[in-house]
Formats: structure tokens, sequence, C-alpha cells
């Protein structure tokens, strides 16, 4: 097992975003976090880099993301007034192409601001 | 008005926290950047600053507050109101000061201190901007910190929940111009919370399908918005399988932002920080999954808006 560790790293979890986060990971989980609160710690120890979902569903059947993103663009596309919603646990690269994403399919894009 | 919390850190000696709990919300606000930092311009860290806390009861942040005040449930827009006249030097009516659950010493206190101090910041959380009064309540707390710049520097910032839903604020605004609640069903930006705001479209039924990422309104979002989102197709990206997932027709897992996926996300005040992952997943990220597609809604006849 090859330990990692990862300094000055960010947390997500709120506002707050700290970056003088020291993690330790094993290869599959983080297991120790030097610096984060409490809320941060469950946060990193919360996810691994296990496989624990399948990769995609559809309709509640297990998919390959290839088909998944098929019958996302279909779902989208034939839409009248599709919506993109959430944002707040995304990268800024993913919220642009998001945006990009309800530009071509002539949606509505909101975030959690709006609640 | 705001500022970094760099700023607050150097320069802040009167720290207001109204409608928040942060040492539960925002475990290290306190430590890392506000009342117990010694500042280039606040030398005696905690002994230089005065820290109010405004809220509706008594929560554990009030553990750390020099002062703190109760004020009345769905009162804080006649409160913020009563303080801007009070810094004025108008004079209030007994009846509307009694119902803000506070006293007049309190609130001339209060005033007295905003307008005495030489750097002031109120952070605002959802107990002022999500409760009754909503958008009227952030903008008289904005209002009132714009006003107090008359006498002295004063910033406002909200303290954002969610980790980079100030980044959702910041990339809507330089794609489209507006911070969210969008809609390009024109082909250009409109802006119109109320219509386009998540909750109305999906309580109306105005949208006919979703994509949802980074969040799980299946979960949080009130029953008949969750209705709609099921009886319409719901795609969702998600590390992990959701409330929203199990109503959704297409669910597709994502990698786990900062923990599996790399990128940039925005601090509440608008400083961009690289995330720095440690793992790596199985799972592709959002951007990538998004990239895919958009390029499978490329392959499809373009989409032009009705009219044109």
């Amino acid at each position: 097992m090859n330990l990692t560790v990862v300094k000055n790293a960010t947390c997500t979890f709120c506002g707050c975003v700290c970056d003088d986060i020291e993690l330790h990971a094993d290869g599959e989980r983080i297991t120790e976090t030097k610096g984060a609160c409490i809320l941060g710690q469950a946060w990193f120890k919360n996810h691994t880099a296990e496989r624990l979902y399948p990769d995609a569903l559809i309709d509640g059947r297990e998919a390959t993301v290839d088909e998944a993103v098929e019958a996302a663009a279909e779902f989208l596309h034939a839409a009248d007034m599709p919506l993109v919603y959430g944002l707040s646990n995304v990268t800024c690269e993913a919220q642009r192409q998001a945006v990009y994403l309800a530009e071509l399919i002539g949606g509505v894009i909101d975030s959690h601001t709006s609640l | 008005m705001s500022c970094t919390l760099g700023e607050v850190k150097n320069r802040a000696d009167l720290i207001i926290y109204w409608g928040g709990n942060p040492a539960e919300c925002h475990p290290r606000h306190f430590t890392k950047y506000t009342i117990m930092q010694k500042g280039k311009y606040v030398p005696n860290g905690r002994k230089g600053r005065t820290m109010v806390l405004v809220d509706i009861r008594e929560t554990p942040s009030a553990k750390a507050a020099d002062l703190f005040l109760q004020v009345r449930p769905a009162k804080d827009f006649e409160t913020l109101t009563i303080l801007r006249a009070l810094i004025k030097g108008r004079r209030v009516d007994a009846a509307a000061v009694a119902e803000t659950g506070l006293t007049l010493e309190q609130l001339e206190d209060l005033a007295h201190r905003m307008k005495t101090c030489r750097f002031g910041v109120l952070f605002f959380g959802m107990g002022l901007s999500m409760t009754r009064g909503k958008h009227m309540n952030s903008a008289a707390a904005l209002t009132l910190a714009a006003e107090l710049n008359a006498f002295t520097k004063f910033v406002t910032m909200p303290m954002r929940g969610h980790g980079n839903v100030t980044g959702a604020d910041v990339v809507m605004r330089y794609t489209t111009a507006y911070p969210f609640g969008v809609s390009l069903s024109r082909g250009y930006p409109r802006f119109n919370p109320g219509e386009f705001s998540t909750i109305d479209l999906l309580v109306r039924g105005d949208v006919d399908a979703t994509l949802v990422l980074g969040a799980d309104p299946g979960a949080t979002m009130p029953q008949p918005a969750i209705d709609h989102l099921a009886r319409t197709p719901t795609i969702v990206l998600d590390p992990k399988v959701t409330h929203s997932s199990r109503l959704a027709r297409v669910h597709i897992t994502t990698a786990a932002t900062g923990i599996t996926a790399p990128g940039t996300v925005y601090r509440m005040d608008e400083v961009p920080l690289p995330l720095r992952p440690p793992l790596s997943g199985p799972y592709p990220s959002d951007e990538d999954v998004l990239k895919r597609i958009v390029a499978a809604v490329k392959r499809k006849p373009a989409w032009e808006p009705a009219g044109v």
C-alpha cells in the first residue's frame, strides 16, 4: 500500500474552502485529515476511490456511461424547456460546460443560490 | 461592497454575524479568517476585535461573541431598518423597537459600534436571507453596510454554504451576466428570480426535463417540486446514487470534487482556489461527462429559439 501525502489540499465541504489541509491517502481511502474541521473530516473520509456504485443507471438498470450519455442527450434535446440545476458541488470547469450545455439546448440554468 | 477574508483578518475590528451559526456550520471561520487571528492592523488578535452575533436563538456561536442580540423571529428587516435610521440620527418609534425583541439601548449601542469601528464586516447567513422577507432582508443588510461607509469602512459578505456555490455565481456571471436563474430559451440570457428559479419552475411544472449535478433536490426540495422531477425525465450526475438518482431516468456516477476530481473552486469571498485531489477513482469527472453530453447533443439537429 503506497501512502500519498498531499499538503495544502483544498476542502470543498462548506463555503470556507480551507486550502491548508494535509491529507494522507493509501490509494483507496483518505486515512488522515490534518487541519480539517469536523465537517471536513467527515467529507474527506466519506469518499473513497472504490467502485461502490454502477457506472450509470437508465430507468434503474445498469448501463454504460456511453449509453447514459446518449439517453441524457436525447431527453435534453427533445425537451421544450429543459433545466440545468445544482452546480454547487462541482468545479468551475464543470460549471462552464453546464452553462454551454444549457445554451445549446435552450434551457434554464440555476444553482442553489435561488433557493 | 465586499472584500476578501484576508482583508477581514488583517483589518476588521468589528465582526457581526447575522442569522448564521458559524461555530457549527463553518467551524474554521472564526479561527482561520475572522476573530481569532492576529492581523496586520489588528495586532492584538481577539482582544482587538469585537464580535456581535444577531440571531433568533442562542446557538453555540454565541459563546464566541462579545455581544449576543436575540432578535424576534421574522423581524430582521425591521431591525436592520431601525439600525439604518439610528445611524442617521433619526428618532425611531418605540412600538417599532419593541417589535424587534431588542431594546433601544441595545440597538443604539450596536449602531454606535458600527459607526465608530475602523473596519466593520457583516456576515449574513441563511437565517437572514432565507427567512421571511428573503431577498428584501439581504437588500436591507447591503444597504445598511453601504450607508455606513459615510462614517467608516464597512463591508458585507454572505456565509455561503455548499462548497462551490460561489463559483456557480461567478461562472454564470461571467458567461451570461447574471448569477443564477438564467433562461437561455430565447437564445440570449434573461434573468428573473421567481420565474426562472428552480423551485418555482418545478412547482409550476414549467420544465419538461432536468439535468441535476452537484445537488440532491430529491432530498431537499418541497414535495411538489420532487413530484415534478419524478414525472418528467431527470438526469443526475453525482458521485453517489442519491435520492434524486432514484427518481431519475438517467444517473451517471462521477468523480468526487476535490477527492478524485481536480479543478477550481471559489471561496465565499470569491477567491478561486485549485483542488489537490489525493485519490484517483474509477469514475469520470462531471466536466468530462458534460463534455460528452454536449458532443452528443451537437450530433443532433441544432435547436433554434421559437420565432427565429
